[in-house]
């Protein structure tokens, strides 16, 4: 079997290598897949799932999550703040054509060249038991009524919160609810700046048994948005990084190159039917060499 | 199935090659005093010719790759003692000026004499070898030999990692120390495009009689090349260098082989750079192999669990 016939480099990387790959990022930044508000960081046990990293990541002292404001009560005369977690676990993925990931009915079969992703997200809250709100109701009573009276609050308009710190309720326990998400994602080239890149783009997404219907697609919504915008884009390769840097090889053998080299993607279908090609389980990218004066 | 592949064809080889050979220049100069003697070397050189082939054995082979010297000079000084004469006076009565013997010395500078011969026109080298690609495995935490052999052919300081290491195994070697079929042929080919060139001073005839020379050379060339070629064959078929300096040129070449490899991959290798305070995000690296055949080389690995 031949892997060059068709273009200068090839590389291939199986669904199992990648879904290792994923869950040493997973162990090494748990702070990509974990968010939560500073209250966790002395109190993990309270959240939704155990925190899973690398003896490394407590040794550097790194954070297991990322920083969050707490959740705003909305209308507080004095700012109150809800602790809150968002957490992603069992980060899998399943290439084109097996059948690892079983997909719900909404998005199909994974069409050819396709690729899915599979994973959990839970949701906690710290919600404010009784005794928090005998305390904080007269507070919050003495300055609606401070308020009352001045130019900014009416009984038509909420004032914009002040910025003052919001008072965070520590929490006793943690409300929590997971929900599964699906999607299927292609790759694609594409350019940022002038370079090649390998990236990553969303067909569909779907969040299974969810009740009401409208909930379920405000929440596929907002998923699809923080996957589009804030997850996807950060996850472009660059073409040198996939396959082989022949000139910082040079480079590191001491040699100065005068020609200009670069990777370019086999084009298709002249070179190749599919481009990444998504298939046998396995994303594979086909590139050329191409050196100019 | 491997979880990691990646494959390099032959003709990217043959131009990463080509590419090698326009870009590699080696220059280097140094001038050392030994007190009476003063030695010194300045060197400057680049390749051209040679080939590349994968094969089907696993091996790689380069042919007559030669070595071109746009400089090869060799310095030699010598300081010999200074000798002075004169410079005594002789006291005349007044009013009668002293009469001084100026002082003449000789042998006054460091070096006296020196000498720097220029042998880049009369040495040319053809190197052809073949290697067989190897993986190796380098674990840090390992004590080295002591004595180390390695240490004056490390090429690159040795590394503090555990590392995945792709070595050029030497399997035979042709060293032709000095290249006569191309030294002839540069000399005969000089000789004559000056003389046509003082002949004619320029316009298409000499243009042409230029390119007929060039292939007259070209054929001296090949023909004094033929004993070498058919050492070289026999060396490919038995796979052991033939000739006595080729045996221990191939010796050489593996010690030194062994010490540096044309690849290397950290084990863990970083996938994501440390950022902000954060620790780089590191990937195991298990079962790296790698394997040529005429066509292609591919490097085949998992991701440790």
């Amino acid at each position: 079997m031949v892997f060059t016939d068709r273009s200068d480099l090839y590389a291939a990387v199986h669904e199992d290598g990648l879904n290792r790959v994923m869950r040493h990022i997973m162990l090494q930044r748990p702070s990509l897949f974990n968010y939560a508000t500073p209250f966790f960081a002395q109190n993990p046990d309270l959240l939704c799932v155990p925190i899973k990293a690398a003896p490394e990541v407590f040794a550097a002292g790194n954070p297991l999550f990322t920083v969050q404001s707490p959740l705003p009560v909305l209308g507080a005369a004095q700012p109150v703040g809800l602790n809150y977690c968002v957490q992603f676990t069992d980060v899998q993925l399943d290439f084109h054509d097996s059948d690892t990931i079983k997909l719900p009915p909404e998005l199909g079969e994974l069409p050819p060249q396709r690729f899915a992703l599979r994973l959990k997200g839970c949701f906690g809250l710290g919600c404010l038991p009784d005794d928090y709100y005998t305390d904080l109701i007269p507070l919050e009573e003495l300055f609606a009524v401070a308020q009352a009276g001045k130019e900014r609050f009416s009984f038509t308009h909420v004032a914009e919160r002040q910025p003052r710190d919001p008072i965070v309720p520590p929490a006793r326990r943690l409300t929590c609810f997971c929900l599964e998400l699906f999607a299927v994602l292609h790759f694609e080239w594409g350019k940022i700046g002038t370079d090649d890149y390998l990236k990553v783009r969303l067909d569909g997404l779907e969040i299974v048994d969810l009740q009401p219907v409208e909930m379920e697609n405000i929440i596929e919504c907002y998923a699809e948005a923080v996957l589009r915008l804030g997850v996807l884009p950060r996850l472009s390769i660059k073409i040198e990084k996939m396959v082989l840097d022949i000139t910082a090889l040079l480079r590191q053998q001491g040699i100065a190159v005068g020609q200009q080299i670069s990777l370019q993607p086999a084009p298709v279908p002249a070179a190749v039917p599919n481009n990444p090609a998504v298939e046998d389980d396995q994303l594979k990218v086909f590139v050329n060499l191409v050196v100019t004066p | 199935m491997a979880h990691l592949t990646v494959a390099v064809s032959e003709a990217t080889f043959i131009r990463s090659f080509d590419l090698l050979k326009r870009n590699f220049v080696f220059q280097d100069s140094d001038l050392q005093d030994h007190g009476v003697f003063t030695l010194g070397y300045d060197v400057k050189m680049h390749l051209e010719g040679g080939t590349v082939d994968l094969r089907a054995d696993n091996t790689v082979q380069i042919k007559e790759l030669d070595i071109r010297w746009d400089r090869l000079k060799v310095i030699i000084g010598l300081d010999i003692p200074e000798i002075c004469v004169g410079g005594g006076c002789i006291n005349m009565p007044w009013p009668i000026p002293d009469i001084c013997l100026p002082r003449i010395c000789i042998f006054s500078g460091d070096p006296d004499v020196s000498i720097s011969p220029d042998f880049a026109s009369f040495v040319a080298q053809e190197i052809s070898f073949t290697g067989s690609l190897d993986a190796r495995y380098f674990d840090a935490s390992l004590p080295l030999p002591s004595p180390d052999p390695c240490v004056p052919l490390r090429v690159v300081p040795l590394t503090t990692n555990n590392q995945w290491q792709i070595f050029l195994d030497p399997q035979t070697m042709d060293i032709d120390l000095f290249d006569f079929p191309d030294i002839v042929g540069n000399l005969i080919e000089n000789a004559l495009t000056s003389a046509i060139t003082a002949l004619i001073p320029g316009g298409w005839v000499r243009d042409l009689i230029l390119a007929i020379i060039g292939g007259i050379a070209d054929l001296i060339r090949a023909i004094l090349d033929i004993p070498d070629d058919i050492d070289e064959w026999l060396s490919d078929v038995f796979n052991v260098s033939f000739g006595l300096l080729d045996f221990i040129g191939t010796l050489v070449l593996d010690f030194f082989a062994s010490c540096n490899p044309i690849y290397r991959i950290d084990d863990p290798f970083e996938i994501l750079p440390a950022a902000s305070g954060l620790i780089p995000v590191r990937i195991p690296i298990r079962n790296l192999s790698v394997r040529a055949d005429d066509l292609e080389m591919v490097v085949r690995a998992d991701v440790g669990a």
